[in-house]
Formats: structure tokens, C-alpha cells, sequence
């Protein structure tokens, strides 16, 4: 690879592993989110009483998960927004 | 690229007023006008608000929420309305810089301590976050990410629903990001609703102990 300028290498490697980690960041979270639906809707379908109960543990537990996604997404944003090495501050 | 951090506005006294602070003043002043003038004609509304927030928190603590009601009712009133104010066109959502969040944390955070003192005694309360004694730095680490994340969940979902519009906006205008504009609002108020749920369930942690053993003492009593 010939030598090139170290802030376009910076970029290059910035862009590359964004991309790769929103993917990962945001496929995994939806997964793991998608699995506690299904166990809560099999819940609620064994016993439609507990409905608003089990409700209000879904809703917490799925912002739990969803917050590791968010991690991922301050990452991005502070990689592609301001950016230590390239000294970047929007 | 739309700006991520908020731009200040004007100066007082020297010390830099940025816009969002402006939203929450605004908001400030909506959240108190409308609860008087809703209060003077027509005050059941007012009542229907507080005993759903009563029952909500109540429901996710475990036990009856009224000592802890202001904080956390003010929790959710407020963070969903200065979620929402971040549609209209001049207006910013407060929650949109991470300061908000990261203060409304730090409330959580001191005030879950305090109720912990107030209702164990400062030795008790030591002794019951240090009640397996190699679980504290456990302890300490995850009292510290519990604030972190609650800061960071609401800013990150705020401020992600607004690059997603600033972006379809300059792309598509006019009427296209509409539906990104209400899936939004859905998500202010989701996410107030998973705050105040949140500071209510690491309030009910940090009292736990001494509220069953007096109601148990008092049967017996």
C-alpha cells in the first residue's frame, strides 16, 4: 500500500469501521430484543391476565438491550463528528 | 453537516447560554402555564395525570410511590415534554445536548442515595450496598454505569431520531419526513416513560430492605 497521507488513512480506517460497527452494533441488540418479544408474547398468550404486567417488564427490558445499541451509536457519532486524531470538532 | 453540538445563543454575565438551555426555559414555562390554567378550569385532568403516574410508578416499585412521586412524576412530565418540543420548527429539544440527560442522571443518581439514607440510617445504607463484601467495587462500577447509561440511552435516542430527520430532510423535504417526525414524539415519550420507570426501580432497590420489615413489624405489632 503506498504511503499515503495520514489523515486520509485516519478517514479511510474511520469510514471502514463505522460502517462495520453500526452493522454489528445494531444486528446483535435487534436480535437479542427480538428473542425476549418472543418469550414475552408466549408468556402472554399462557396467561392473558398478566398481560399489563408482563407489558411493563418487556418495555423495560427491551430499552435495557436497546441502550447497548446506543453505545454503538455515540461511538459513530463521536468517530465521525469529532474525531480526536483528525481534530474534528463540529 | 448538521451541527451536533448546540451553537450558543446569547451571553449573560458572561457565562455562555446555549439554545437548548433556551428550549428548557421555554419548556419550563409551558409545563407551569399549562398546569395552571388546565388546574383552574378544569383540575380532574390534572387529577387523572398524577393517579396514572401514581399507579405507573407505584406498579414498577412495588410498593406505594407517594413519598417519591414528585421526583419522579416531575421526571416524566418533563423529560416527554421537552422530547417533544424538539418538532417544533425554531425550538431544539433540551435533551438533544447531553448536558439534560446527563443532569437529569446525576438527580437520579443523588437523590436514590439520599432516599437510601433517609429511610436506612447512613450505616445501614453502607452496610446494605456492601452486603456481600466482594461484591462492592461490583457494586461501585455498576452504580456508576447505571447513572452513565440512563444519561446515554436518553441522549442517544433523541438526538438519533433528529440526525435521521435532519438527513431525510435535506434529501427529501417537505412533507417526507413526516412519519420519522412522529415515530419521534413515540419515542420521547417512550423514553421518558423508561426513565422515570428506571429511577423508580433504583429507588425501590436502595429502600428496599427497612419498608417490608416495619410494614411486617407493624402487622405483628
Amino acid at each position: 500500500m503506498t504511503e499515503m497521507d495520514p489523515g486520509l488513512l485516519i478517514t479511510l480506517i474511520t469510514i471502514i469501521i463505522s460502517g462495520l460497527g453500526i452493522v454489528v452494533g445494531t444486528a446483535i441488540p435487534a436480535l437479542a430484543e427480538g428473542r425476549a418479544v418472543v418469550k414475552a408474547l408466549e408468556a402472554i398468550a399462557r396467561q392473558p391476565d398478566a398481560a399489563s404486567d408482563l407489558r411493563t417488564t418487556l418495555l423495560i427490558a427491551m430499552a435495557l438491550l436497546e441502550s447497548t445499541a446506543i453505545y454503538v451509536l455515540l461511538i459513530m457519532l463521536v468517530l465521525i463528528f469529532a474525531n480526536p486524531l483528525l481534530d474534528r470538532f463540529f | 453537516m448538521e451541527r451536533v453540538v448546540p451553537k450558543v445563543v446569547f451571553n449573560i454575565f458572561g457565562l455562555p447560554i446555549r439554545d437548548t438551555v433556551v428550549s428548557t426555559w421555554i419548556a419550563m414555562v409551558l409545563i407551569v402555564g399549562a398546569a395552571i390554567i388546565v388546574g383552574r378550569r378544569r383540575p380532574i385532568v390534572l387529577e387523572i395525570l398524577v393517579h396514572f403516574l401514581n399507579d405507573t410508578v407505584s406498579d414498577v416499585m412495588g410498593r406505594p410511590a407517594r413519598p417519591y412521586l414528585p421526583l419522579l412524576g416531575t421526571l416524566a412530565i418533563f423529560i416527554s415534554i421537552t422530547n417533544i418540543i424538539g418538532i417544533l420548527p425554531v425550538l431544539n429539544a433540551p435533551t438533544r445536548d447531553i448536558n439534560t440527560p446527563l443532569a437529569l442522571a446525576l438527580v437520579v443518581f443523588a437523590s436514590v442515595h439520599y432516599f437510601g439514607i433517609r429511610s436506612q440510617g447512613l450505616v445501614g445504607y453502607l452496610k446494605d450496598l456492601a452486603s456481600p463484601i466482594f461484591l462492592l467495587p461490583l457494586e461501585i462500577v455498576s452504580q456508576i454505569s447505571r447513572t452513565l447509561s440512563l444519561a446515554v440511552r436518553l441522549f442517544g435516542n433523541i438526538i438519533s431520531g433528529e440526525l435521521i430527520v435532519a438527513v431525510i430532510f435535506s434529501l427529501a423535504p417537505l412533507f417526507v419526513p413526516l412519519p420519522l417526525t412522529g415515530f419521534s414524539i413515540l419515542t420521547g415519550i417512550l423514553q421518558a416513560y423508561i426513565f422515570t420507570a428506571l429511577a423508580a426501580v433504583y429507588t425501590g432497590a436502595a429502600l428496599k430492605a427497612r419498608e417490608t420489615k416495619s410494614s411486617e413489624s407493624s402487622e405483628s405489632g
